[in-house]
């Protein structure tokens, strides 16, 4: 196996400055050259100043994760260079603005190249000040030799307004020759650009599942502003009039949840997006969805927790929560999607899931995963169906009561839209029976209020076994017997997956166990292969293994080893690998 | 069944006397007179005595969570506007909990119409205060000397101030009037407002059908009446003491909400195919 070549650049500064930008253009220059791209970005919560960073992988095959060891450091504040001077490759370029930003020289490893350059001297006079923006990227191609022209294309693509467009193009040239004729010689980037290359998508999570609930036929979403899940809403809000399909901005969390519960009620795909917090304030009508079997889909982008926690770092640590969220016991779908391809296709998924079984769903991200873009071959959409589930049919000669929740061997009962002929009935948050009635004051239903219940709660029960069927819950990477077995779930599989190319390189023999949908818990997938597992490691972004604690719920099975980060950044795959190392000593 | 047949065989369970057997009535009664198709027709209700209406009127129903059924009829309305859309419960469910939802509804101006039970207490949790009890009021929670020293929510005032379109007040014991106000709201193109008077026989002794009967004076004859002026209305719903009244307070005409959205002018959310959705364009945008 051929170890892949990686580039990675950085840009640091203070808000404002347009960092983001900055690793955008480069991201999806490469990306529409042949190249691969990885954009990670890390933002403080706040809208000015602070230290904002945006780190770029580009690679000539596919990439699953990132390093923070960078060939490149653009630096707009004096705060970049101090947090990233020690992440540094061997012969890494560092561009600092003097003006800014001071630069100690024993803090980099030696045979770096720290370049000076006074980029807000080419912005002119009046110019906003995101225009330094534009001197950077001047300044990064002439040092790297990243092709100028790259950069210009995405530019004339990004800025609309002609004027704005040119100001920028003009700075940027005229930074790019200042650089250029001071180098002895011109630099050559290590990958080659196509200029014809197979069209890609650079994508992040979120734009992933909104496509996805396009794609599926969703055409309705309520929600209130929590970062990391925000951008779903808005996503659906630009493109709302394009498909139909409306977004509205509820008062809180709780009225979007039950927005989405009447819309799905009514007969819609629906779909809802937050983080921690606004999922728990949802917590009583995700209840109440179960109970009136109203399907709903819910994304819980995780951030740091618990409380406001860390409203722009990743974190893991929501999986019991969201699993085992309300009071009372009901079946629900929990999807962990690990990439890009798991959140449009099992999102797709979801939506077909949530309606032929009824319940609610939850779709649990975080942050790194929301909010990283990578550079994604185009989904192919011809074979996805959409599968409403059982259906009502309108009769109107129908003699026998529609019996809205008839008990079925599989659970499930027929669906009847408010405006179908004969299906009127009442959908409800009490316990109640097959016709949606619920009295305990009623003497014909209190006579039999302990079968009802009995009854009533056996019937979501019953959708079990089918689900379970229906669920492709695990993923299995790897050989099938591996010194090592590694358990995880959610966005930790990009970097797991490079760790194992990697250790394979070395000699060392890795496979991976990938729960993908954490409720119905799997038990009978997994346990054949914990069975034939040497030496387990599990690895969560949470203090407490709540994967492990599930598992072992489910299973009785407790892993050997374990490697928790919660200090609010994504794992990489070098300390994977460093761990499976220890694990084999 | 007719699509007009509005009776269910369950018997409803409130106290003998109860104001909500009233009220139920005039719904019907209401329902009836406009000769609504009822397979059309959606009844979100929350939790409590007067939300179990949806128990018994046959329309299409959901019951919500207490203190929930404008957003959840929100949602209705927004994926089916053409179905008739009616929101209904108690005065701690809508002015409790559920105080937020009636704000922001009134201000977007949803095409819903909003039936408010307003007994003055909480009766299916057996007897305490709510947002609409007077000062004073003795109850489970603000016992005894001291009773409740909260000033009560006047849901009239707080519906004219919101933006509600349509805001009247009925008297469950002036059936005729309250059977009118409340098909002329479920008419009104936009977020219309009922504050329902109606005793608690069994937890509000004070508040009592007598002690209604006695204030409720019928808006129409009291001097300087008008319904198109918001001053006046706000001027009537600040009487709230010896004279009480009834009627229709305020009625304007505003876009609603969905007229509002261009992706709703030809057709409902539940009329657009979800087939086969192409989403090459959303693709090419990530390029």
């Amino acid at each position: 196996m051929m170890k892949k070549r990686y580039y990675t650049c950085l840009f640091a500064g203070e808000a404002g400055y347009g960092v983001m930008s900055a690793g955008s253009i480069i991201a999806k220059g490469a990306n529409r050259n042949g190249l691969w791209s990885f954009l990670v970005n890390e933002y403080p919560s706040l809208i000015q100043g602070g230290l904002n960073s945006c780190l770029v992988r580009l690679a000539d095959q596919s990439l699953s994760s990132y390093e923070e060891t960078l060939d490149f450091l653009g630096l707009f504040s004096q705060q970049g260079f101090d947090y990233y001077a020690d992440k540094l490759n061997p012969g890494a370029i560092v561009l600092y603005d003097p003006a800014t930003t001071q630069v100690d020289e024993s803090k980099v490893p030696e045979g770096t190249l720290l370049y000076p350059v006074s980029l807000t001297s080419f912005v002119p006079k009046g110019g906003a000040k995101i225009m330094i923006n534009s001197a950077m990227l001047g300044s990064f191609c002439a040092l790297t030799g990243y092709p100028k022209n790259v950069v210009i294309d995405v530019i004339k693509n990004e800025f609309h307004n002609a004027k704005i467009q040119q100001e920028n193009i003009k700075i940027l040239e005229e930074v790019y020759e200042h650089i250029v004729s001071s180098l002895p010689s011109q630099n050559v980037f290590p990958f080659t650009f196509h200029k014809h290359a197979e069209p890609k998508i650079l994508i992040n999570g979120n734009e992933a599942i909104s496509i996805a609930a396009i794609q599926a036929g969703c055409k309705f979403s309520a929600g209130y502003p929590m970062t990391p899940g925000s951008s779903v809403l808005s996503y659906l809000a630009d493109h709302g009039r394009d498909y139909g399909l409306v977004f509205k901005q509820a008062e809180d969390e709780i009225a979007a949840i039950n927005m989405l519960i009447g819309a799905s009620f009514t007969g819609v795909r629906s779909i809802g997006s937050t983080s921690g917090g606004g999922f728990a304030l949802m917590v009583e009508a995700l209840g109440f969805a179960a109970m009136a079997e109203v399907p709903v889909v819910m994304v819980n982008a995780q951030r740091g927790g618990p409380s406001t926690g860390l409203p722009t770092r990743t974190a893991q640590a929501d999986l019991n929560f969201v699993v085992y969220a309300s009071q009372g016991e009901f079946p629900r779908i929990v999807l962990a999607p690990g990439d890009i391809e798991e959140c449009f296709y099992e999102t797709f998924r979801v939506f077909n899931l949530a309606d032929k079984y009824q319940v609610p769903c939850i779709i649990l991200t975080d942050k790194y995963l929301a909010d990283s873009s990578v550079s994604h071959p185009l989904f192919a959409t011809g074979h996805l169906t959409i599968d409403r589930g059982k259906r009502f049919e309108e009769n109107v000669d129908r003699q026998e009561p529609y019996l809205r929740y008839q008990n079925t061997p599989d659970g499930i009962s027929t669906r009847a839209f408010p405006g179908q002929v004969g299906g009127r009935h009442i959908a409800t948050s009490y316990t109640h029976g097959e016709d949606g009635f619920y009295s305990s004051g009623n003497k014909e239903y209190a006579l039999n209020e302990p079968t009802v219940t009995k009854e009533s709660m056996d019937k979501l029960y019953n959708k079990l076994p089918s689900m379970e069927k229906d669920i492709p819950a695990i993923k299995f990477y790897g050989p099938s017997e591996a010194d090592v077995t590694i358990i995880a779930w959610g966005s930790t599989k990009g970097a797991i997956l490079e760790a194992m190319e990697q250790a394979a390189i070395e000699g060392i023999c890795v496979n991976f166990l990938q729960v993908l949908y954490i409720s119905p818990f799997p038990a009978t997938a997994v346990e054949p292969i914990l069975q034939k597992a040497k030496k387990t490691l599990l690895i969560e972004g949470n203090k407490t293994g709540q994967l492990g604690g599930i598992l072992a719920a489910h299973t009785g099975y407790k892993a050997n080893h374990s490697f928790f980060k919660y200090n609010s950044r994504a794992f990489v795959p070098s300390e994977i690998l460093a761990k499976i190392k220890e694990v084999l000593l | 069944m007719s699509a007009h047949d509005i009776n269910l065989s369950y018997v409803p369970t409130w106290c003998a006397g109860c104001g909500n057997y009233g009220i139920i009535n005039a719904l019907k009664k209401a329902l009836t007179s406009l000769n609504l198709d009822l397979e059309q027709t959606v009844l979100a209700t929350g939790i409590g005595c007067a939300s179990k209406i949806s128990q018994y009127v046959n329309t299409y129903r959901i019951e919500t969570l207490h203190g929930r059924s404008l957003p959840v009829a929100t949602g209705v309305k927004l994926a089916n506007h053409n179905l008739t859309v009616i929101a209904e419960g108690g005065d701690g469910d809508g002015m409790g909990l559920g105080m937020g939802h009636f704000i922001h509804t009134a201000r977007r101006n949803l095409d819903i119409t909003y039936f408010i039970h307003n007994n003055q207490i909480y009766g299916l949790t057996k007897g305490q205060t709510s947002p609409t009890s007077d000062l004073g009021a003795v109850t489970k929670f603000t016992p005894a000397p001291l009773g409740n020293v909260e000033q009560p929510i006047n849901i009239v005032k707080m519906a004219l101030n919101a933006g509600a379109t349509f805001v009247a007040r009925g008297f469950v014991g002036n059936s005729a009037q309250l059977i009118s106000l409340m098909a002329e709201a479920i008419k009104h193109p936009g977020f219309a407002v009922v504050d329902i008077l109606q005793p608690c026989v069994t937890f509000n002794h004070v508040n009592t059908y007598p002690w209604y009967q006695q204030r409720v004076k019928v808006i129409d004859n009291m001097e300087g009446y008008d319904p198109t002026s918001l001053d006046k209305a706000l001027f009537f719903a600040g009487l709230w003491g010896e004279q009480i009244p009834i009627g229709l307070y305020y009625r304007t005409i505003r876009p609603t909400y969905h007229e509002s959205l261009p992706q709703l002018s030809e057709q409902s959310l539940m009329q657009q195919k979800i087939d086969n959705v192409d989403i090459t364009g959303l693709m090419k945008e990530l390029y």
